[in-house]
């Protein structure tokens, strides 16, 4: 059973429509969880190590306990079930009990009247450590010298993919590259830090209020630890200031949920301040990739060896995922016949590192465009040119070594690149920088980025909708509006679908109870795993209104039809010959009868695995490429971006709107990334405190952003869509640093490209302004 | 001290606000905008127990020019400052240095009082107060004095300010029809930027092409306070500001400084954008001065 809805006949889908929640966003009239203050509520706050790596000796909780204003003050000891925590393999204490591994451990939890109170109890735990001398680098953490951080060992996972004959391209290629690349400790930086609310209610459950990317899986996770049914928790994790990945792992849920049950039924309020959520919050995983890239004389790529490291902090999170998927993008959406890819995501005392936007193919994109680039100079080949000739199409092979049967949309985002106004005018752009101590360039880049889990991990959507009064319509999916826009399209896909007003679609995300299990927001899944559900229920409820129809008009439901949004008899009927929505509500009404259906959604998956790994390939991925113009102050080494255009192929477009937020939202996260933005952590300890010091972007530095989509429609994806929420923020990054170069000569390996680290290279170049 | 236990109270007029300071048996502290006393009250530094807050004191905000000079009240904002058409061409220095302090929101709130008492070594109207010949009037109970700015600063965060005191005046000196002046700032990005390093330039210009009668040099963010750099403005005098000459010029600033290593530049790094901001200084200074 589908909805079919002919392409020329679109209302809504690929308009321009206005985001259901921006109003309320823009002028800050939405309050998230965290705005809100309950007369009888209680604060909640998290003891954290003093220490980046330590044994825990004692912990003395009774002169905490006796100071006035405190309700509660729990440690390990007080964890009913499970003291653990992690998506993928829970090897993160809830609370410490006998080593803490980085300085955002928690050791114990506070609940007192005030927050003030709680902070000074904090201050009254005595802890007793030994300290040990941290592990800081994954290359020295991986040998056997260095101390162990899990019984495990300090390397989480390995992955390796090997296709063709390595050795013998190499030794028969025209032109070889190699180089290391290191990039940075990104932050989320989202507006509203982590944070939330516990409340045990009188009948005995537990709801948690807390902004999250998965609430049904935060549930489990909460259950586990307290051993108690998950049904007797009600998680609601929309709206979100925020996420990016930041809050696809727990957050504060099981604090608050430990806290709630040692209140007497207070509210318990925890919202971490930006200090701490700096120090407990996880962060992109810093990499050093070494690469080296082998090409003939015509620019054929043809071998590719790659090692990589992932920082992945005290615990693993999603840290092996992000080194799988950074692996399957190393050679970028090229088809190179002889690849040695492996990769390491390995244990250290640096802070904890897990999701964020781009899941690892950030940092291997820098790589691969740089040799490519690199290639193409030594080649006197165009930039464009040598991707083109290498990019792999619909049905062909990618590097590994695995067919590709759903849309590729490269060559046709490279090729709209090479015909933009910036690109084709790109000399005259250089020609006339705004003083004469500056210097203009261009770059341009391509990447890739998987849509949902990949091959072998269960991936699943489901979505309600339900009929309501004066016939508008609820659509309920529980993955959360984490500031992507999902909820608009999935209103507008139920609207194209149900053939209504958009405005007559309200959507319900993230909550346990009002919603069913759709699964994660992340991995740019949602709207193409969303979107099919929501086109998976509306058969169900076309059906509803139809048989009700036929039950009114007492006909047999083949005589009614659907058309402009209302149900007409195709035959002589006593009475009206066509209802409304609103008239179907009324009669299931009266007649007590449901108004809610469901549609379930699998993804579909690529033939095989590659090798052991996986989550590796996956079946539909978005692509990309950016061109950027910027201007370096060759006096400073300030780098100004003054034009990007994103040229993203998104399958089709369903909200033109959305879609170009993501794009210039993208667009200025991944020039934040290359230039400005790094949490430093040095021997464990952070020197990056807040945003004094963590440099976001802000609107002075945000340049013109033109978005051109290319819609390469995917026959799996709703109404021909993929995703994108990922993949904008990608090569950007490459094509910024591909732009220094041409604008100085300088290559800068090691992100982000602050002035100093320009300035630097210039220096030892001898690029000098003279006069 | 809780923040929460902090009182507050708002004296209506400046003899009342100096007699609190006298008299008061507990500790006491000035706000007005409060962009750097909050800042510091959050991370528990600084926490008196009563608050005055002296940003209703209308009669300490004002620009006006007089027979001595330019007077500002304390309590200007950065955007009074950075909006005046009389700063904007007597006193550039002043009002590129506040258009260019933190964003909009803070330029609203942020005064030049504050800014001075702070006593950054990295705040950005310093440089320019000290090109512009500023001095401080500090007003207690029981009197007056003016001090010219350069003696106003012992170190980082410290000021011969005494505890009763305020300042309650700041003047200036407008640029003659020969001089001009000029803010440079390097932070980390274009705004909401801590300087890494900032210099102000004034000069006199002579009648012949580039010809440089005199002139003033002040950086911020390379020694534990402003500094005037006294080589450089001596080879200013030298001969034609000639773009060579800018660029010898930039090159001895580095003998001038004497910056530390933190977590937003290396010591290295600043000794070289001390050269490297004075020597854009001048040349935006040169194409200034030629286009009038
Ligand atoms: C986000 C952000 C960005 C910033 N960016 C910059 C920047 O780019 N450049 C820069 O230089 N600074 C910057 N600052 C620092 C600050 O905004 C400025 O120094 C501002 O001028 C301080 O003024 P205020 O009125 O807010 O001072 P307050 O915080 O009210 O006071 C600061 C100190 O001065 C004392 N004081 C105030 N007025 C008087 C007076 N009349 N007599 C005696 N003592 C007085 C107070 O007691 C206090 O000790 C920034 C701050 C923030 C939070």
């Amino acid at each position: 059973m589908s909805v079919q809805v002919e392409p020329k006949k679109l209302k809504w889908v690929g308009q321009r429509v206005r985001r259901k929640d921006g109003p309320e966003k823009v002028t800050g009239s939405l309050k998230y969880m965290t705005d809100y203050q309950f007369e009888n509520m209680v604060w909640g706050r998290v003891l954290r190590s003093r220490y980046p790596y330590a044994r825990i000796k004692r912990i003395d909780t009774s002169k905490a306990k006796a100071y006035p204003g405190v309700i509660c003050v729990l440690t390990h000891e007080d964890v009913p079930g499970f003291n653990g925590f992690g998506i993928v393999i829970p090897d993160q204490p809830v609370l410490c009990h006998d080593y803490v591994r980085c300085m955002g451990d928690a050791v114990a939890l506070v609940a007192a009247e005030t927050e003030e109170i709680a902070e000074e109890a904090l201050q009254l735990i005595e802890v007793d450590y030994e300290v040990l001398e941290p592990v800081t680098d994954p290359e020295e953490a991986i040998k056997d010298s260095a101390p162990k951080l899990h019984p495990s060992g300090n390397i989480h996972s390995r992955v390796h993919v090997k296709n063709g004959d390595v050795k013998k391209a190499f030794a028969e290629a025209d032109v070889i590259v190699e180089n290391t690349y290191y990039s940075p400790r990104q932050m989320h930086a989202f507006i509203e830090t982590e944070g939330g609310w516990g409340i045990l209610e009188e009948d005995g459950s537990l709801t948690i209020r807390c902004p999250g990317q998965y609430a049904f899986r935060d549930r489990l996770q909460i259950a586990r630890v307290l051993a108690w049914n998950p049904e007797r928790i009600r998680v609601i994790s929309n709206p979100i200031g925020g996420g990016f990945g930041g809050k696809d792992e727990i957050t504060v849920q099981i604090y608050l949920a430990l806290l709630a049950l040692h209140t007497g039924g207070r509210p318990v309020k925890i919202h971490y301040k930006r200090e701490e959520s700096v120090i407990a919050g996880i962060k992109r995983h810093p990499f050093k990739v070494t690469m080296k890239t082998a090409a003939k004389k015509d620019g054929t790529l043809v071998a590719n060896k790659v090692v990589a490291f992932g920082d992945t902090g005290a615990y693993a999170s999603l840290g092996g995922a992000v080194i799988s998927l950074a692996i399957e993008h190393s050679c970028g959406p090229y088809y190179i016949p002889n690849v040695d890819l492996e990769g390491y995501c390995v244990y250290t005392n640096n802070g904890i590192a897990g999701a964020f936007r781009g899941f690892g193919v950030n940092q291997v994109c820098l790589a691969i465009e740089q040799n490519i680039d690199m290639i193409a100079e030594k080649l006197g080949m165009d930039p464009i040119e040598i991707r083109k000739k290498n990019v792999y199409h619909q049905g062909g092979l990618s590097s590994m070594g695995h067919r590709v049967t759903t849309s590729v949309g490269t060559w046709k985002t490279l090729d709209a690149a090479e015909n933009c106004e910036l690109w084709k005018n790109r000399e005259k752009y250089k020609a006339n920088p705004s003083e004469p101590w500056k210097k203009r360039g261009i770059g341009v880049a391509t990447s890739f980025h998987g849509i949902g889990m990949g091959f072998g991990l269960p991936d699943y959507g489901a979505a309600t909708i339900e009929l309501l009064p004066g016939g508008r319509f609820l659509v309920g999916v529980c993955s959360e509006d984490i500031g992507q826009g999902n909820g608009t399209v999935f209103a507008i896909v139920a609207a194209e679908a149900l053939q209504c007003h958009i405005d007559d679609i309200d959507v319900i995300q993230g909550d346990t109870r009002r919603t069913i299990d759709s699964g994660t927001v992340s991995a740019s899944r949602s709207t193409y795993v969303g979107g099919n559900s929501v086109l998976a229920a509306a058969p169900f409820m076309i059906k509803l209104l139809k048989s009700t129809a036929a039950e009114i008009f007492k006909i047999d439901v083949d005589l009614v039809e659907l058309r402009d949004g209302k149900l007409w008899a195709k035959v002589p009927v006593e009475g009206k010959n066509v209802l409304t929505y609103a008239d179907i509500y009324q009669y299931l009404y009266e007649h007590r009868r449901e108004t809610k259906v469901e549609g379930h959604f699998m993804v579909p998956k690529a033939e095989k695995q590659i090798g052991n790994n996986v989550g590796m390939p996956h079946h539909v991925y978005g692509y990309q490429t950016h061109v950027v113009l910027v201007e370096v102050d060759t006096l400073t080494g300030e780098t100004e971006v003054l034009r990007v255009v994103s040229i993203p192929d998104c399958g089709k477009v369903i909200n033109l709107q959305g879609l170009e937020g993501q794009a210039e939202g993208g667009a200025v996260m991944g020039m934040g990334y290359t230039l400005y933005e790094d949490t430093i952590i040095e021997r464990g300890i952070f020197k990056t405190t807040n945003f004094t010091n963590y440099i976001l972007p802000t609107f002075k530095e945000t340049p013109i952003i033109e978005t051109i989509p290319i819609e390469e429609a995917e026959k799996t994806g709703p109404f021909g869509a993929k995703g994108i929420g990922e993949v904008v923020m990608i090569p950007i990054i490459a094509a910024i640093v591909q732009a220094i170069y041409d604008a100085t000569g300088v290559r800068i390996n090691h992100l982000p490209a602050t002035p100093e680290r320009v300035y630097k290279a210039m220096k030892e170049q001898g690029v000098i302004y003279r006069g | 001290m809780r923040v929460s236990e902090i009182e507050l109270v708002s004296p209506k007029s400046v003899i009342e606000c100096l007699s609190y300071m006298a008299e008061s048996d507990r500790t006491v502290r000035l706000i007005a905008g409060g962009t750097d006393a909050v800042v510091q009250m959050k991370e528990g530094k600084g926490r008196p127990e009563v608050w005055i807050n002296i940003k209703g004191l209308k009669e300490l905000r004002y620009i006006r020019e007089e027979a001595d000079g330019i007077h500002l009240g304390p309590l200007t904002t950065h955007t009074d400052i950075a909006r005046s058409n009389l700063l904007k061409s007597r006193a550039e220095a002043l009002a590129e240095a506040s258009w260019q302090v933190g964003a909009e929101q803070i330029r609203n709130m942020g005064t030049i009082g504050g800014n001075i008492v702070t006593a950054s070594p990295a705040g950005d109207t310093i440089p320019a107060l000290y090109v512009l010949d500023a001095e401080l009037e500090l007003q207690s109970l029981t009197g007056k004095r003016r001090i010219k700015i350069e003696d106003f600063f012992l170190g980082p965060r410290r000021t011969v300010l005494q505890k009763d005191e305020m300042i309650t005046d700041i003047i200036i000196q407008p640029q003659k029809p020969n001089e001009i002046s000029i803010f440079q700032k390097l932070g980390p990005r274009r705004a909401q930027a801590i300087s890494i390093v900032n210099v102000a330039v004034k000069l006199a210009m002579g009648t012949e092409p580039r010809q440089c009668l005199d002139g003033k040099i002040a950086f911020g963010s390379v020694a534990p306070t402003v500094i005037r750099a006294k080589k450089c403005e001596a080879m200013l005098k030298l001969g034609t500001l000639t773009d060579e000459m800018i660029r010898q010029i930039g090159k001895t600033a580095w003998k001038e400084v004497s910056p530390i290593s933190d977590i937003r530049a290396s010591a290295e790094y600043r000794r070289d954008m001390a050269g490297a901001l004075l020597e854009r200084g001048l040349y935006r200074l040169m194409k200034r001065w030629e286009s009038r």
